[in-house]
């Protein structure tokens, strides 16, 4: 065999969870060490190689300082990997799309902090660069991890899942949350997780984004059946998924037009003090 | 063949005689309900339970079945070789507890599906090691059932053993010589009496009226129905609500479709051929080499699954394709049931012809 493929990590806004997950799955995997070079990997290793093949991104874009960095990357980079939610939807990240961001920065870093901190609508990475795989889930899951980077490593293009949620859930036997009064976004959600979340009796949020044939308007009839408001629905669809309900939002899925939004002000704050990081 | 006495207290007895030699399996209570499982205790075992949300087909068909496993490699010339070893999963001797007659038809449906034509060698030395003991069902499970309306009330001709709850004992009737040895090998049954016969009699004329029916046409119309229905309106009402989750297939006892997939180990060397359950109400599903879609919209999707159930099924095996059984039913969270289906379709057939 040929010298080993060499791997990069890279992360944007995010928690890190997601390489922590990698991390994790390094450990339990050690073979995987054997197929692949880590050339840089901010939180496992201080070197920093800029010689690399396949590049996995976390975090997602929201900034436009991120813009030069992701194309960055994507020069060097025969592939790039969307590593984790934020990456793949902007995920959680997203949520502040709700609101203007001077709105959001004020709310966040205080009355400083539109012209200290640097910030724009979040979106996933692929809005900015081409990207050839995505791992999703928030965080990812380990065994999909390995499992793409071998599939790439053998040149075959990873594929996920485009069905829904449930039919995991069916194969683990697990009774329907929302037939038991508690809400689940499984039949919108993408597959992969094995349906972790409904398994351990709570309801998927919809991290793993929806899936091709994604049916909004039953869910949503699903949902009223639980008594929400069609407000509360729509922030339901919007926790992991604002950046994708908004680009869909031709189609209204949602009750409300995602942007621009209305009520401009933010919840009030029970932790007024600006944070510093 | 021969029926048996055996009181209800001298059954945890004969489960664990059995649990010397085989894998038992049979209802339990979950959190929930009821599963199929493993029975590492005798009383455990729930023959009075009602439904499951999977049916005990996981035994029968596992969800992910290893068929054989190869090795790529370079022989000492240098020439690429594979080497190929067939597997053989789950095989091992197993007495499944308290199947409900309708379970035992899809049972009778997978033993046509997998040795008629091309004999399925994986399923087939599986289903050798199979022992099935029936119960008959007194009340039906819930209002989804619609066993009477598919003649599933009764036992089919595949059990070894069938038992029905008569006060205090179950009287059991031999399906096979496996399961009359086992029977009079590991439990204290004794043959019954004109008496035991006579209760047993009363017994099952008396669930009769407790089940109802549900469709508007005999299961018989059901193949001409869905042929003239085939352009129908409510196929699209119905492909609009249905949210493509495969639910109703996955916990369907007579589906068998399946996909066959190729999965390569972390060393790039080795690796298996997997047959894992599949649905035709994904979209995958029906996506062949290059892309074309048989059947893209979900309407056509629901229509198929309902074709399936109520007609192509019987054509080509020669029994129904539904057992009646609710499951699908009851997973469905938009309510799209066969009973309802079929009914919907009767009527409005109906209206077009003016009748
Ligand atoms: S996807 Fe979730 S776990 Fe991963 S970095 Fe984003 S917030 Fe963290
Ligand atoms: S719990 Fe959620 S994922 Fe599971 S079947 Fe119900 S809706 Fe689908
Ligand atoms: S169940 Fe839903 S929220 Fe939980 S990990 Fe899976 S996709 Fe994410
Ligand atoms: S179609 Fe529904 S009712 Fe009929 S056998 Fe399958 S799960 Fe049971
Ligand atoms: S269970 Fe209902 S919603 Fe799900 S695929 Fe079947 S018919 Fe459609």
């Amino acid at each position: 065999m040929s010298a080993k493929p060499k791997i990069a990590f890279f992360d944007f806004t995010s928690c890190e969870g997601c390489q922590l997950t990698v991390i994790d799955a390094l450990q339990t995997h050690l073979g995987l060490l054997d197929l692949v070079e880590i050339v840089q990997f901010r939180e496992a290793m201080s070197e920093k190689g800029q010689n690399y093949q396949i590049a996995f991104v976390e975090g997602s874009c929201t900034r436009k300082s991120d813009e030069a960095r992701l194309l960055a990357i994507r020069e060097q980079a025969s592939a790039v990997v969307a590593l984790g939610a934020c990456a793949h939807l902007g995920g959680v990240n997203s949520m502040k799309n709700r609101w203007p961001i001077e709105n959001v920065q004020t709310y966040v870093y205080g009355q400083n902090g539109k012209d200290a901190y640097e910030s724009y609508p979040a979106r996933p990475i692929s809005a900015v660069i081409k990207v050839d795989a995505v791992i999703p889930g928030c965080p990812i899951d380990r065994h999909e991890f390995l499992r793409v980077v071998q599939m790439m490593l053998q040149g075959r293009t990873p594929r996920l899942p485009d069905y829904p949620l449930c039919v995991e859930c069916k194969l683990r036997e697990n009774a329907c949350l929302n037939t038991l009064g508690i809400l689940c976004l499984g039949p919108i959600t993408r597959a992969g997780c094995e349906a972790i979340c409904p398994s351990y009796g709570d309801g998927c949020e919809g991290c793993r984004g929806w899936h091709p044939e994604a049916n909004f308007d039953y869910m949503r009839e699903i949902l009223r059946g639980h008594g929400l408001s069609d407000h509360e629905i729509d922030a339901r669809f919007t926790m992991f998924n604002h950046y994708q309900m908004e680009q869909m939002s031709g189609h209204a899925p949602l009750s409300e037009a995602v942007a621009p939004v209305t009520d401009t002000s933010l919840p009030t704050s029970s932790f007024a003090a600006p944070k510093e990081d | 063949m021969s029926l048996y006495i055996l009181s209800k207290e001298k059954l945890p007895a004969f489960v664990e005689a059995l649990q010397a030699g085989f894998r038992v399996v049979g209802p339990v209570r979950t959190p929930t309900g009821f599963a199929f499982e493993e029975i590492t205790q005798a009383d455990q075992l729930q023959l009075d339970y009602t439904t499951t949300i999977l049916p005990p087909k996981k035994y029968f068909l596992p969800q992910r079945e290893t068929l054989f496993k190869y090795h790529t490699g370079s022989n000492p010339e240098g020439a690429q070789s594979v080497d190929v070893e067939p597997v053989f999963q789950d095989v091992q001797p197993t007495v499944i507890f308290g199947m409900h007659t309708c379970d035992m038809s899809g049972i009778m449906l997978y033993d046509k599906v997998f040795s008629e034509g091309f004999r399925d060698e994986h399923y087939m030395t599986r289903r050798d090691k199979m022992v099935i003991i029936g119960i008959e069902c007194l009340h039906p499970c819930d209002d989804a059932s619609f066993c009477k309306d598919m003649g599933t009330l009764t036992a089919p001709p595949i059990y070894d053993l069938h038992m029905t709850e008569v006060d205090d004992d179950y009287l059991i009737d031999t399906g096979s010589e496996k399961g009359e040895r086992l029977l009079l090998n590991y439990s204290e049954a004794k043959m019954a009496t004109t008496d035991h016969m006579q209760r047993l009699g009363r017994v099952l004329s008396a669930k009769w009226p407790r089940f109802r029916m549900r469709l508007k046409m005999s299961k018989d119309q059901t193949p001409s129905l869905l042929t003239l229905g085939y352009n129908a309106h409510i196929w699209e009402e119905l492909g609009e609500r249905c949210l493509a989750c495969g639910s109703c297939t996955n916990v369907c006892p007579t589906c068998f479709c399946f996909d066959v997939q190729d999965e390569l180990d972390i060393n790039m060397q080795d690796g298996e051929r997997v047959r894992v359950w599949d649905s035709c109400q994904l979209h995958e599903f029906a996506l062949v080499a290059g892309g074309h879609n048989f059947r893209e919209s979900k309407a056509s999707r629901v229509r198929h699954r309902l074709m399936r159930k109520g007609k192509y099924i019987k054509q080509v095996h020669g029994l129904s394709g539904c057992t009646g059984c609710g499951r699908c039913e009851r997973a469905c969270l938009v309510d799209i049931t066969i009973p309802g289906t079929l009914n919907a379709l009767h009527d409005e057939m109906k209206v077009e012809s003016g009748v």
